[in-house]
């Protein structure tokens, strides 16, 4: 949270005082006062429709009549106001005080809340996924063809399946693993049931090979701890193909040696062309 | 290491210059394809000619080992599952869930606590003879979460006890309730219907459901015209409804004893005959719509116990069935025995001596839309509320004025969401069952409530029940 109490901040609270020179015509009880005379006097056209009739040669201009009595009392321009007390500047005022007395400017908002308020959710953030994610996860395994809605009605069956189907029978052999409820609980939590199932067959470790490195160009595999899901292998799928191709064209990539291989091969290969199996018999074709 | 052979193209260098470019047949290249390139071709000619001459593979006299090419799986060898299988699996009904924990400390639904406002918000079991009935009846809906649940447990909420109440001061009165329950989509209406079921059960009366009235209508079901009629009658239909009839009601039906003389039936019935036996002596579609007719008249003689007829679905038999009559026009749902038989009753042309209660049950999940039953039912609502009828629209000419007199006079219940003592009472319940995990306080009950609408049950269903969303 930032300092409320920056000089912007009360300059902000300041402009928002709005101050007002002249008097404001919407004030009931001032409209209910206004005498006639004065309506008559704002309703006169101003200089603007001199003006416009400025080629006209003959002057125009209304005097007070003399049989018509001059206004009671001459406009005299009001001081100006500089707080003046309507509502907007109470606001403001208050909110001002507020920023003096060192308190934060928002509201609470706890007043008039049943519940706590809630925290306030992140740019990025959702609410809530809809799915939890091994849910998420094994319905988009059970896609086909992109019919997402179809696996998600499979994904709903087995989940139903798992509540109404009796307990499991757990082998002593194939244990779960631990700290596993007992199995009497799993139909009742099919989302537990699923991901127990899936975790405890899950192997702990995968194999990476190193390609040529235990000698005699066998490749050393060593084992490594695999993640908690496994990242999908086509992350970086555009740049790598796109890299694949840069090196093509430049030379470098391994593919030009296949091609060579292939080549070669096809050339000493050549003598099969005349081949009995090819040639030699009609009909056969391989 | 160079290659002696031309980089490109792997002719040899002399022969590549000896065959002049005009010689080498290549396809017409397409105007937009690279003139460099010539995989297109080659692709197009191979898509065209599936006999070519393979020769990519190694050619050897022995052994052949093939890399890299999928094998053909062997064909599947399990069943494909019989006709209706599928469909049976989906259509079928389990009451009970043994995984599900037992609640204890729930009553027993009678016919005494169905109408006692105390027991709004408490979920009572529904008793072991009653479920049979409902259960021959065919009120219970393969969409209801029962199969979730160690037994079939209701709560009882305010509609509940209204409408039960509705019904026994009718039938205490020898009057006819014709009502309709309506109401937005999944907020307990066919859950209503069963209670209302139940309550005739409970109470005695004699219990005649027709469960889906889209299979009346949709011609999924034999049909036959009757002689010297207008109308259709639904044999096979009808013989299923009598099965169904026979074995819900069948301790009261053997009570009564057949009163009339009905020397037209094709069969022989005596009187001294029960009722049940009426209800059991045809099982063949021929003789089905005659005897039930028989049977109907029987069950509306003085002196025979209260009827509770009711439909569930009840747009669909408002509208033009997709049955032909023999000059291939389509036949009005109304002209449909069956049917007519449950408009005259809920229209209010039948009169029922004994007291009866007539139930249609609106569907909002397949619905089609009906101006006419609309419009009918709104000016029903209007009248029930002593408000000024809303007439109906000059403009449009399609009214139907069979579906007017068939709701004429009807009482309307329109089932709203839930109160929160109620979702409370049933949030309780599933808890308790084990199948909501989760606290139960005024929070919680508070979020599932709103999230279903303010407390549309099936819903909150959805919201609590089948919720596999990631702990926030």
């Amino acid at each position: 949270m930032s300092c409320k109490l920056t000089p912007w901040g009360a300059a902000g609270v300041v402009r928002n005082l709005s101050v007002r020179t002249r008097r404001t015509p919407t004030i009931p009880f001032q409209i209910a006062t206004r005498s006639e005379p004065q309506q008559l006097a704002h309703k006169t056209p101003f200089i603007i429709t001199r003006r416009g009739f400025s080629d006209d040669t003959t002057t125009n201009i209304t005097t007070a009549s003399p049989d018509q009595p001059p206004p009671e009392n001459a406009y005299v321009p009001k001081p100006p106001e500089h707080f003046a007390p309507n509502f907007l500047n109470a606001d403001a005022i208050a909110a001002l005080e507020k920023a003096a007395a060192g308190k934060s400017l928002d509201d609470d908002g706890t007043e008039g809340l049943l519940f706590d308020m809630p925290d306030r959710v992140g740019k990025q953030e959702k609410l809530q996924n809809r799915y939890h994610p091994v849910v998420e996860q094994v319905t988009k395994l059970l896609m086909k063809n992109g019919k997402l809605a179809q696996a998600q009605r499979n994904m709903a069956m087995i989940l139903n399946y798992l509540r109404t189907s009796p307990a499991p029978k757990v082998s002593p052999l194939r244990p779960l693993l631990p700290g596993s409820p007992p199995p009497d609980q799993l139909p009742l939590n099919p989302l537990l049931y699923l991901t127990l199932a899936i975790d405890s067959v899950a192997p702990l470790i995968r194999i990476r090979s190193l390609s040529g490195a235990a000698g005699g160009g066998r490749a050393l595999e060593l084992p490594q701890p695999m993640a908690a899901r496994a990242p999908p292998h086509r992350r970086h799928f555009a740049t790598k193909f796109a890299q694949e191709l840069i090196s093509v064209v430049e030379g470098k990539s391994t593919v030009w040696e296949k091609r060579n291989n292939i080549h070669k091969l096809g050339t000493a290969a050549r003598a099969n062309l005349t081949h009995h199996a090819v040639v030699g018999k009609k009909g056969n074709k391989r | 290491m160079a290659s002696a052979n031309c980089w490109r193209c792997l002719a040899r260098p002399s022969q590549r210059l000896l065959v002049p470019a005009s010689l080498l047949s290549t396809p017409p290249t397409p105007a937009s394809a690279a003139t460099f390139t010539t995989s297109a071709q080659l692709r197009a000619v191979k898509a065209g000619s599936k006999d070519d001459v393979n020769l990519s593979r190694h050619i050897r006299a022995g052994k052949n080992l093939i890399l890299g090419k999928k094998k053909k799986r062997p064909a599947d060898k399990g069943k494909p599952p019989a006709s209706g299988e599928r469909k049976a699996f989906r259509k079928r009904i389990q009451l009970s869930n043994n995984n599900a924990l037992e609640v204890p400390g729930l009553s027993e639904m009678t016919a005494e606590n169905i109408v006692d406002p105390s027991s709004v918000g408490k979920i009572l079991g529904l008793p072991e003879v009653v479920l049979d009935q409902l259960r021959a009846s065919e009120a219970f809906k393969p969409t209801q979460t029962w199969g979730l649940f160690r037994s079939p447990h209701t709560l009882i909420r305010a509609e509940t006890v209204d409408l039960a109440k509705q019904l026994t001061d009718a039938i205490g009165k020898k009057e006819t309730l014709r009502l309709v329950i309506t109401g937005d989509r999944a907020t307990g209406k066919s859950m209503l219907g069963l209670q209302a079921l139940a309550t005739g059960f409970m109470n005695n009366w004699i219990v005649i459901n027709i469960p889906e009235g889209q299979e009346l209508t949709t011609a999924a079901t034999e049909y036959s015209q009757i002689h010297n009629s207008e109308q259709f009658s639904q044999p096979v239909y009808t013989v299923k409804l009598f099965q169904a009839i026979f074995k819900a009601n069948q301790h009261i039906l053997s009570q009564y004893k057949v009163e009339m003389d009905h020397m037209h039936l094709p069969i022989s019935v005596n009187r001294g005959m029960t009722l049940a036996a009426l209800a059991n002596v045809t099982k063949e579609p021929e003789f089905a719509w005659p005897v039930f007719q028989a049977f109907w008249k029987e069950l509306l003689l003085p002196g025979r116990p209260p009827i509770m007829f009711a439909l569930d679905g009840l747009s669909h038999i408002m509208r033009v069935s997709d049955y032909r009559s023999p000059s291939f026009e389509l036949i009005h749902s109304h002209d449909l025995s069956l049917l007519r038989l449950f408009t005259d009753a809920l229209g209010g042309k039948t009169t029922f001596a004994n007291g009866a209660a007539i139930l249609g049950v609106c569907t909002k999940g397949n619905n089609p839309i009906i101006p006419s039953m609309e419009k009918a039912l709104e000016q029903a609502a209007a009248a029930q509320a002593g408000e000024p009828i809303p007439p109906r629209d000059p403009f449009f000419k399609k009214y139907d004025e069979r579906v007017f007199d068939a709701l004429r006079g009807v009482r309307i219940l329109n089932v709203k969401g839930v109160s929160k003592p109620e979702a409370r009472a049933l949030m309780e319940y599933w808890a308790a069952s084990g199948i909501l995990r989760l606290r139960v306080d005024e929070k919680n009950v508070s979020e599932k409530w709103t999230l279903a609408g303010c407390g549309i049950l099936g819903e909150m269903e959805r919201a609590a029940l089948y919720d596999v969303r990631s702990p926030v």
